[in-house]
């Protein structure tokens, strides 16, 4: 998904009726945002964060520091580590580490819903969509994660909806 | 007076003559001539598998391998083996044999026969490593009947170690190619000897049900003129000024023996496929068990016939092959394979909305792709527990030319195909038999009608209503056995890169 495209569906799952203009910079198309009063505003997270301040939902972006750091680093690990990189190895073992770090949590800070949910299901719906039933049952805390942010109230909008079976048919129920 | 050097020689002499002396078990040792039918001994060989505690403190004769030999000063142990048996036998210095048989048993080639005479005695500890437990042979005579070369092309300790336990601890497995080029030594091992005799256990549990059932095992001829199921993937043959073909099922003649009123008819025999496929589970030339039958009305009689033929083969093979089974597992971990009675049978139609909820999108006239194949069995395996079921009613746009439609939907067939964990081992249906619905049929699959003319004419003159399938017997020995691979199950495989042995 191109980052304007991904701008504009984050504006709206945060209520923002406004729909702003963003350029592109660059090889990597980096987007911009060109605002009315003040600098232009460069990168994905950084606009972002900015359109969370706008829609007045701060707690997005975390409560305390260390729910805040929380937050950078995944926003950080989504541009660095899941955009540019199609290579099937490097998807999966993504997805194994996250996977591992999912086993305590349901939302990537822990028990609160923030941004950093928001873009990293963004960003890796284009992979998810195309895992086989049995590899989504062997990343099952994606699988959850994922199936619980797709159904969260103005966030999946016109992207698929991915299938996640219930039951387990591969591993051994004992 | 004698020199020093004569006095030492009549020193040595002395000694030479004691070392002959001292083989008081000679004549209980060595390598046989070759058995040529010379004499006819008024003897009795046990079987590796009857060496229990009943015949604790019995002499017994036993022919078996040396499967290993190893010296431990003055003993040395051996394991016999026999096809899936083996047992611990120990030469030891004492009344029976002197330390040159000892130093004899130790250094006969693995996998030499041998003909032992022991007593069978019980042990305190269980042998963990041998089938038979509880005794040992305590060997009284040893001789080798047939030598084996000292090299062997593959261990067969190797040869049955479970592929993870090989990564694990570093010690070897034998690759697939090594066993097929050496397969004569890679069939001895207790898990190939249980494979085939489960197979052999398959062809009989079928023609036992099927002769039950009132069924006639016809033969049908391999070598054709014209190829029955599509020119593409036929095996031409020369035959004498002109060409011939190789049968790729026996379908034809099966359904002539209906029109000439056999009524309910079976066969066993080669089917030829010479299709380019390198898979898990396609063979060139492989066993096909096949049965067509005449039915009154509907061909669910049919099918109910040949999935409780499929029933009584597995129930079978459950009772009778239960030492087999195990034995396999050892190496190869699986899960027991279950099924219901009645068999499960499910629509066409249902499959597709099973698949639909799991997120495949398929169209309502698309054939099941191999992956889909397989997540369908795990979904009906985790709805239904059973990894045997039949799918009816697929879409008649996906059939050969000859597949009866539905009465009520022209999407749909009157076919069916039967799955085993997953895979597909059956494909039948209710056969066409009226001859211009067959004409039909054909010019609309764009088949040439000069080339199916004898087909077409066996049903001019009055032919009954029929159905069948046939099934391969490779692959349901390989997928009742929970393997996979079909070579695994194919004594001497066939394939597009494989001729020998």
């Amino acid at each position: 998904m191109a980052a304007a495209a991904e701008l504009t569906l984050l504006e709206k799952s945060l209520g923002l009726s406004k729909g702003n203009k963003y350029s592109a910079q660059g090889e990597r198309q980096i987007p911009v945002l060109q605002t009315n009063n003040g600098p232009s505003l460069t990168g994905l997270t950084t606009i972002a964060a900015h359109l969370v301040k706008q829609a007045n939902k701060e707690y997005l972006l975390g409560s305390t520091a260390e729910e805040k750091a929380i937050v950078q680093q995944w926003l950080e690990y989504r541009v660095t580590r899941v955009d540019g990189h199609s290579n099937k190895d490097d998807i999966h073992t993504l997805l194994k580490d996250l996977n591992s770090y999912l086993e305590d949590k349901v939302y990537l800070t822990g028990y609160n819903f923030t941004l950093a949910d928001i873009l990293l299901y963004y960003g890796l719906h284009r992979f998810i969509v195309d895992l086989t039933v049995q590899e989504k049952e062997k990343y099952l805390n994606v699988s959850r994660w994922f199936c619980h942010i797709q159904h969260y109230p103005g966030i999946r909008q016109h992207l698929s909806i991915v299938v996640f079976i219930k039951n387990r048919l591969y591993t051994n129920s004992h | 007076m004698p020199s020093a050097s004569q006095s030492r020689k009549s020193q040595e002499k002395p000694r030479e003559i004691m070392d002959a002396a001292e083989d008081y078990a000679k004549e209980r040792y060595g390598v046989s001539s070759m058995i040529q039918s010379q004499e006819k001994p008024d003897r009795v060989l046990v079987r590796v598998n009857d060496l229990t505690v009943h015949k604790a403190d019995e002499v017994v004769w036993v022919r078996a391998r040396v499967h290993t030999s190893r010296a431990k000063g003055k003993q040395c142990f051996l394991v016999l083996r026999q096809q899936q048996f083996n047992v611990q036998a120990l030469v030891a210095v004492g009344d029976h044999a002197s330390k040159q048989m000892v130093k004899f048993a130790a250094n006969i080639n693995k996998e030499s026969i041998v003909d032992v005479e022991g007593v069978v005695r019980k042990v305190n500890q269980k042998i963990g490593s041998c089938t038979q437990q509880d005794v040992e042979l305590h060997v009284q005579k040893i001789y080798v009947i047939s030598l084996a070369e000292p090299r062997l092309p593959l261990q067969l300790d190797d040869a049955v170690r479970p592929e993870v336990e090989g990564e694990e601890e570093g010690r070897a497995t034998v690759n697939q190619d090594t066993r097929l080029d050496n397969r004569v030594i890679d069939l001895r091992t207790s898990t190939s000897q249980a494979v085939f005799h489960l197979q052999s256990g398959i062809c009989h549990l079928f023609r036992e049900t099927l002769i039950h059932k009132g069924f006639v095992e016809i033969q049908t001829p391999k070598i054709i003129s014209a190829a029955s199921e599509g020119g593409a993937n036929v095996f031409t043959v020369s035959y004498f000024k002109n060409n011939a073909y190789l049968a790729q099922s026996p379908q034809l003649y099966k359904q002539m023996c209906i029109c000439a009123d056999f009524e309910k008819v079976f066969c066993i025999g080669p089917v030829f496929r010479a299709e380019d496929s390198n898979t898990h589970r396609h063979l060139t030339e492989f066993v096909g068990l096949d049965i067509e039958m005449a039915f009154n009305y509907h061909y669910h009689e049919v099918v109910e016939e040949i999935a409780d033929t499929l029933v009584q083969i597995f129930k079978g093979l459950q009772k009778r092959f239960q030492t087999e089974i195990q034995t396999v597992n050892k190496q190869f971990p699986c899960e027991p394979f279950r099924f219901l009675e009645p068999t499960l049978r499910l629509d066409y139609c249902e499959a597709l909305a099973m698949l639909r909820e799991a997120g495949i999108e398929m169209g309502d006239e698309e054939d099941l792709s191999t992956p889909n194949e397989k997540l369908l069995g795990r979904l009906v395996k985790e709805k239904y527990d059973t990894d045997f079921y039949i799918l009816d009613k697929y879409p008649l746009a996906v059939r050969p030319f000859y597949t009866m439609p539905d009465p009520r939907n022209p999407k749909q067939s009157n076919s069916y195909d039967m799955f085993m964990r997953g895979e597909e081992i059956l494909s039948g249906a209710q056969r066409i038999h009226d001859p211009q619905l067959l004409t039909e049929r054909a010019l609309h699959h764009g088949i040439d009608l000069e080339k199916i003319k004898a087909y077409i004419d066996s049903f001019r003159f009055g032919a009954p209503p029929h159905a069948g399938g046939g099934i391969g017997l490779e692959r349901v020995t390989m997928l009742f056995l929970g393997l996979h691979n079909v070579r695994q199950t194919s004594m001497f495989p066939r394939d597009p890169k494989r001729l020998t042995p």
